[in-house]
């Protein structure tokens, strides 16, 4: 029993980092929360469900259409809604409200399309669970919790090894001075939408799988923001840590206690952290000397 | 001349920050640009750099204007390092130096740089994998120059490289820029330290209050009661 929450805690904790991990990419950049980022969600999910029951092309090649699909329309979002306030040099408070309207719009365009119908998706797993130390453990749950880290580890190589990576942690101490090095900052800017468009992509259809599909399943990124503030908003490691410490502490308090009071754990959890250590365990205050 | 601006105005809002500024700098040259607490100096290199826009006039640098976005500016080899500093405090000391490189491909060229530049500022060396934030603040102006010295720069840009360092620091960096410009860069310098700055210049410019007051070698100027008075501390009135 603890093992089988352990790891289901830990694959809800995975699916959580992933979508922390857009958040904090963006914040980290241009420092706003980027609400629309659980609406490009919530369409990677659509994207990979239409791709897999309706054009039948196999899990493999839809999950790769969802992420594909989810970092193309990212990358659309901030070229139409935010790339004309950046230019103009606006405050990220307006860059915020315009994220919300982007999240509404899209939702509700949804509803207008697609309906408001849950649909889910097919069985990928043939088998529902496997025996492991004797717990039952379902493959979802494992595919997951690998497939998460595994992305979530070649982040960490980009943005350390390549020269695009460190320019993108350059730019997030400095962006003006990152283009004094030669940083065309639209174009990264544009690299760090695809990338947080990708991840949610990813994450869109592990909780489409786990969960169902339906217009407010972007909401769910609440979880996620809320991994992001543990953690330490535009720090990429604290997302992740953030996002696993929130799935498995939730898992169990659902487990062991009841899963009623799960969401009220969590948020309880947030205003905690807010009120000790508003910084997150990892937040972006590097003392620099004068 | 490799940099020709021309009665440049710039604005920040409605602050009439440069008035009228014209100045050259020739190839191999140091010029030098002296002048007080919020006299504009900053501002010239922020617009040279293409980070602030002239409103009128013109700077034409190798025969074109000026490219208008920062990172062009940057790839046509005008490279800017800035008052105080300002290295990526979260990047270590050698992933500093990488992003001076940012725009180049020659990896192989690269390495032999960073090598040249350890040569230059052995401490850089000692602290290449510590993180920038934690530099002395002279550690740091070093960082700085040899982070702009990366890009390989035909003008290199410095504003206020003496600030806040001590005496001896100090005249480390003004040797450093004399050993650049030795090497064949050509070096814009906006300075408050007067004295140093304007006896190694080839060139110098006064600026007062966003106007360009006074302009001569570096050794006339010197030499000029008005700049003693007002730059170095000379009293020339019995009082």
């Amino acid at each position: 029993m603890f093992l089988q929450t352990l790891i289901t805690g830990l694959s809800i904790g995975g699916i959580y980092a992933l979508m922390a991990v857009g958040y904090s990419l963006v914040f980290s950049i241009l420092n706003f929360s980027n609400f629309a980022h659980g609406t490009i969600i919530m369409l990677g999910a659509y994207i990979g469900y239409f791709l897999i029951s309706s054009f039948k092309l196999g899990f493999p090649f839809s999950f790769i259409g969802a992420i594909v699909g989810a970092a193309l329309l990212a990358l659309i979002n901030v070229r139409l809604a935010y790339s004309p306030l950046i230019n103009r040099k606006a405050p990220p408070l307006y860059l915020m409200i315009t994220a919300m309207g982007v999240s509404i719009f899209l939702e509700n365009m949804v509803y207008v399309t697609v309906g408001s119908h849950f649909y889910s998706f097919p069985e990928i797993f043939k088998q529902s669970t496997i025996k492991f130390f004797g717990s039952d453990i379902s493959p979802l749950d494992l595919f997951a919790l690998i497939f998460s880290f595994i992305a979530i580890f070649a982040l960490h190589l980009f943005l350390t090894r390549t020269k695009m990576g460190t320019a993108i942690r350059a730019a997030s101490y400095d962006m003006t001075v990152a283009s004094l090095n030669g940083v065309n900052m639209n174009k990264l800017i544009g690299i760090v939408f695809i990338l947080a468009g990708a991840f949610g992509g990813l994450a869109g259809v592990f909780l489409g799988v786990k969960y169902m599909v339906y217009p407010t399943m972007g909401w769910i990124t609440n979880k996620a923001y809320i991994a992001a503030v543990i953690g330490g908003l535009g720090s990429l490691p604290g997302a992740v840590i953030g996002g696993v410490i929130l799935g498995v502490l939730e898992t169990f308090v659902s487990v062991y206690v009841s899963s009623v009071i799960r969401d009220v754990f969590s948020f309880s959890l947030v205003i905690l952290f807010l009120v000790i250590l508003p910084a997150g365990l990892l937040g972006k205050y590097l003392e620099e000397k004068v | 001349m490799l940099l020709e601006i021309k009665d440049i105005n710039v604005f920040y809002g409605k602050i009439h920050a440069l008035k009228n500024v014209s100045l050259q700098v020739a190839k191999g040259e140091i010029v030098t640009i002296v002048g007080a607490n919020g006299a504009g100096k900053s501002t010239l290199m922020w617009t040279l750099a293409g980070v602030l826009k002239a409103r009128d006039g013109s700077i034409i640098y190798k025969d074109r204007p000026l490219p208008s976005f920062a990172h062009d500016v940057a790839a046509s080899g005008i490279i800017l390092v800035p008052e105080r500093r300002r290295l990526y405090a979260n990047l270590t000391v050698r992933e500093n130096l990488i992003m001076g490189a940012f725009l180049r491909n020659d990896i192989n060229e690269v390495k032999k740089d960073l090598e040249f530049i350890y040569g230059l500022f052995p401490i850089l060396k000692e602290r290449s994998n510590q993180y920038a934030g934690t530099l002395s603040g002279g550690e740091q102006q070093m960082a700085a120059i040899a982070r702009g010295l990366m890009s390989r720069p035909e003008i290199l840009l410095l504003d206020e490289p003496s600030l806040g360092l001590s005496p001896l620091y100090t005249s480390e960096v003004f040797k450093t820029i004399r050993q650049i410009r030795d090497k064949g860069t050509t070096i814009l310098l906006a300075e408050q330290n007067a004295h140093k700055a304007l006896e190694m210049a080839n060139r110098a410019y006064v600026l007062e209050t966003g106007r360009i007051v006074l302009s001569g070698t570096g050794r006339e100027l010197l030499a000029n009661p008005a700049v003693q008075e007002a730059y170095l501390g000379v009293r020339h009135k019995v009082i």
